[in-house]
């Protein structure tokens, strides 16, 4: 069709067919409309109408069908193939799923990889953002002369942003060696000896941010405390429930989310078990402490009560659990795992043999052998009982991947695996934080869970700060073994990650540990939608509320936090949900201005299904992760459609 | 004695005159004046930077300097530019990809949006609820197929697939801002034509679609801007160097491994590739605040 002919002319051909096309179909949707209203019964009348509606309509329902529904249907269908551009597919089932969630192989860690950008843009871009958005719109809300001309200029960015012209300006703008922000804040630095260090002190915050990130994406944080912190955790929630005086009603709703966690953590072993991936340990803390958090409530009962359904599943959950790992596992893995799982069944033999007897003070001493037990299994002689011990001790006493801080293959190898761990622990955490709280008649054991917690994300931020700095301290090496280009790293000479030398300056685009700080930079200064939507919020606040106010003697301050801020809360939910989705869609800006160095930091979900699609062909692979997409933004829509009326506040 | 009083009376209201003037520039206004000033800076800063660039020497743009205009314009860079075929074939290859999606999915809304808003059909209340769900599905979830679909009509390498799918009322969007529009018109007049005897097809093309002008301006412009930017869809279909259109055509001089960087070079193609969406955004503005108050989004 191409050959021979000027493209657009070709392309004019096609138009015109298309039309043709369009207006055929619309004539027989139309008359298809027709005859079935007919046979629904429908006045003549009514088919008349019903023909035009239709034929109206139709340019929608054709490019629906073609271009909505078939596309939704064969992707989803080649999501389960290894279909490949000019290849044959052939069936592989939920293979391409599984790479992607769990982030095994090449391809499904850099997606979890670009997941974890697009979280981060998520995290800390999304609010900047939306502060930006709000601080323009309550600029632009004075009634003040010319104000108009104010609202076109913070509106320019957003046209601009989406062309790739302004953002090769912004990386002009942004090179680390002589661009013009880092050569004006030097300027400014050597002149202001207060901006110096207040300069010196940003780049040094941003830098350990950026380090925790990459310490939490990449290294191991809860490593060397797995055992340790769900010991401390459960300390602190075992003891807001013995000291608490629980009322009945919140004890009901507390073993409801105990139970909850609890089935969900078993359904999660479950599903690692099935696709034949090693059970995080956390699992088996979890389970265990959710039946000994049980236990409590059970002993605390006035009257005891027939079997809990925490009992019966978690029976039922071991039961086919160990069949599962008996049946099917190798002996290395059983040997593995066998001790965790028979540890987490303890609890709930516990709870059945126990209760009626002092179960507190069982579960405490219980409790205190087992951690002695694993002090001297981490302790043991290596071969003492053919190793287990030894084993058993490693497993449950994880030590960091990063233990030799400066050696280059654990750097290079640095990879997210340990994530799972990580959402398990926090969400374990949260979970136990939330029961404890709702025993409210005791403030002692409230505090208890909120240090417990404080307590656990603190070490968590700590030592995956520790993890990012020791990886990117060892950077320089890692470039020059990999033989990347490294001279962005050589202009600090392994001083990153302490206090900045005076002559410092932010490295910005060029390199992994300021690549994302830049774009959202770049997408701050590009808020400008919704600055206009907290602009149209912001002039639906009825004025009465502010007189009132004023009537009062409240400070604009307050007027802001306790009027202006409620009532345009459903505008902020609105930003702050698009952002997400935008975090998670962003392509434009990262195409542009990434290079070599900073592919993997700034990938966001858009840039890996780009990629993999369209640049290795992998069309069952980019299926996969195209409906991944689609699903997360989904839900998000879904919940902002329905958490939106939540947030909204009757005046 | 009178002439004291009135004497008095006259330095009293120069007085007055001049608090009044007091009040009016009182300290709030001059900052928030200095922080829109400020503000507008940061905001205009980089399309100054970029105008800047263009006209400077690959001398100075290599070395760190702060000046915005160089004391000695480069024209030269922009003549340049112009005498660079590829430069006029991208940017005709542009215009031309523009206005065919410009023609195709205003034509296409116009007429889904007419069905939805003013006809009366039986399944109506269905088709719609089917058009807002799929304002949930991102664009993403179709990308792969697509492309897929493309390449089994041999249609890589050509500009059907950026311009064809426009004829089919592309963009949930957009057609229930253009719905939203068409239902403020009063029914009387559709009803005054069908007595004199004009069939649908008469009434949506002389009574509705002149009585719609803002409406389509405002999604016009919305496509318009959209599309000039584009840069994905040509990225994936356009893989001819004679086909590119302006977003690839700047983002490739950039990829060019050329050292030093000809930043002047690349800022003069940016200046001349963003010029008509400025003049666009500045004389249509009006239909921007209006279309992203009717749907909450910019992206239409």
């Amino acid at each position: 069709m191409t050959t021979g002919l000027d493209p657009r002319f070709d392309t004019l051909i096609w138009s015109f067919m298309t039309i043709i096309f369009i207006a055929v179909g619309s004539y027989i949707l139309g008359n298809i409309a027709r005859y079935l209203a007919r046979s629904f019964g429908a006045t003549v009348a009514e088919q008349r109408r019903t023909f035009w509606g239709v034929l109206f309509a139709s340019p929608w329902i054709l490019g629906f069908i073609i271009f909505v529904v078939g596309p939704a249907l064969a992707s989803f269908y080649w999501s389960f193939t290894d279909y490949k551009l000019g290849q044959e597919a052939s069936w592989v089932g939920l293979e391409n799923y599984r790479e992607l969630l769990l982030g095994q192989g090449a391809h499904g860690r850099r997606f979890s990889q670009a997941m974890y950008n697009s979280f981060y843009y998520a995290i800390v871009g999304v609010p900047l953002q939306v502060t930006t958005a709000l601080l323009m719109a309550v600029l632009l809300n004075q009634a003040l002369k010319g104000i108009s001309v104010f609202r076109l200029i913070f509106y320019i960015p957003v046209i601009l942003a989406g062309g790739p012209a302004i953002l090769l300006a912004w990386r002009y703008m942004l090179s680390s060696n002589g661009g013009f922000i880092n050569t004006s804040l030097s300027n400014l630095a050597s002149s202001f000896f207060l901006f110096d260090w207040l300069y010196r002190g940003f780049i040094y915050i941003v830098e350990t941010l950026n380090s925790f990130y990459a310490g939490v994406a990449k290294g191991d944080p809860i490593g060397p405390f797995k055992f340790a912190i769900p010991a401390l955790l459960g300390a602190s929630i075992l003891y807001t429930l013995v000291r608490g005086e629980w009322d009945e009603n919140k004890r009901g709703r507390a073993m409801l989310v105990t139970e909850i966690i609890g089935l969900v953590m078993i359904v999660l072993m479950f599903a690692r078990a099935i696709v034949a991936e090693p059970v995080e340990p956390a699992l088996f803390y979890g389970v265990s402490l959710i039946f000994t958090v049980g236990i409590f409530y059970y002993a605390q009962q006035k009257e005891k009560r027939q079997l809990r359904i925490w009992q019966v599943s978690g029976v039922i959950a071991f039961a086919s659990f160990l069949a599962l790992l008996i049946g099917f596992e190798t002996p290395e893995v059983q040997a593995l795992y066998l001790p965790a799982v028979l540890i987490s069944l303890l609890p709930i033999m516990l709870s059945f043999f126990l209760l009626g007897l002092r179960v507190k003070n069982v579960v405490l001493l219980g409790s205190i052998g087992v951690l002695v037990a694993l002090i001297f299994a981490r302790l043991a002689p290596i071969d003492l009982f053919a190793g287990k011990v030894n084993i058993l001790g490693q497993y449950l006493t994880f030590q960091s991947s990063l233990v030799s801080p400066y050696s280059l293959e654990t750097l290079q190898n640095f990879d997210s695996q340990h994530l799972p761990a990580l959402w398990l622990y926090g969400a374990l955490a949260l979970g136990m934080g939330v029961i404890g709280l709702w025993n409210n008649r005791h403030p002692k054991a409230q505090r208890a869970v909120i240090i417990g917690l404080c307590v656990f994300f603190g070490i968590i931020a700590l030592n995956a700060t520790i993890d990012g700095f020791r990886y990117f301290r060892a950077y320089p090496e890692v470039a020059e073994a990999t033989s990347k280009p490294n001279y962005h790293f050589a202009l600090f000479n392994n001083t990153v990650t302490t206090f900045p030398d005076s002559n410092r300056v932010p490295l910005w685009l060029g390199n992994e540990l300021w690549s994302k700080p830049s774009l959202i930079l770049i997408t701050m200064w590009s808020s400008g939608a919704g600055m206009l939507i907290f602009l149209a919020a912001l002039k639906g606040v009825p004025k009465a509320l502010y007189e009132a106010a004023e009537v009062d003697g409240a400070s604009a301050t307050q007027k802001f936090f306790r009027i202006t801020l409620p009532m345009i809360s459903p505008a902020m939910f609105y930003n702050v949900v698009i952002g997400i989705i935008a975090a998670i869609q962003t392509f434009e800006s990262i195409y542009i201005i990434r290079n070599t160095q900073t592919q993997d930091s700034l990938a966001s979900a858009a840039i890996f299904l780009y990629e993999r699609t369209f640049r290795q062909l992998a069309i069952g692979d980019g299926a996969a992760v195209s409906w991944i997409l689609a699903a997360i933004i989904i839900l998000l829509t879904v919940f902002q459609f329905r958490f939106s009326r939540w947030v909204h506040y009757e005046a | 004695m009178a002439t004291l009083t009135s004497s008095n009376q006259l330095t009293n209201s120069y007085r007055n005159r001049f608090t009044v003037l007091l009040d009016t520039i009182d300290t709030r206004t001059i900052v928030f004046y200095l922080i829109l000033f400020l503000a507008s800076t940061f905001f205009l800063f980089p399309l100054v930077w970029m105008i800047g660039t263009s006209l400077k020497t690959i001398q100075e743009v290599g070395q760190p300097q702060l000046n915005l205009l160089p004391i000695d314009p480069q024209w030269g860079n922009y003549s340049k530019l112009l005498n660079e075929p590829n430069f006029y074939r991208s940017y005709a290859n542009s215009i031309f990809v523009v206005s065919l999606v410009l023609l195709g999915t205003v034509g296409s809304i116009s007429m889904v949006a007419y069905s939805f808003s003013r006809l009366e059909w039986r399944g109506k209340n269905f088709v719609f609820a089917l058009m807002m769900a799929t304002l949930m599905l991102p664009a993403q979830a179709t990308l792969v197929p697509q492309y897929v679909l493309f390449h089994n009509l041999s249609w890589i390498g050509t500009f059907n697939p950026i311009t064809i799918p426009g004829y089919f009322a592309g963009g949930a969007t957009l057609i229930f801002l253009m719905r939203q529009f068409m239902l403020t018109i009063p029914k009387e007049l559709d009803e005054a034509a069908m007595i004199d005897g004009a069939n649908p097809i008469q009434i949506w093309w002389y009574v509705i679609m002149p009585l719609s002008r803002s409406a389509v301006a405002t999604i016009t412009v919305f496509l318009f801007v959209g599309q000039w930017n584009n840069i994905l869809q040509p990225l994936l279909y356009l893989q001819r160097s004679d086909l590119y259109t302006m977003p690839i055509y700047v983002a490739q001089k950039n990829n060019l491994q050329e050292s030093p960087i000809p930043w002047q070079d690349i800022m003069a193609a940016s200046v001349l590739f963003v010029i008509p969406v400025i003049v666009v955004f500045i004389f249509t503005q009006r239909f921007f605040i209006q279309g992203i108050a009717a749907t909450g989004s910019k992206e239409g």
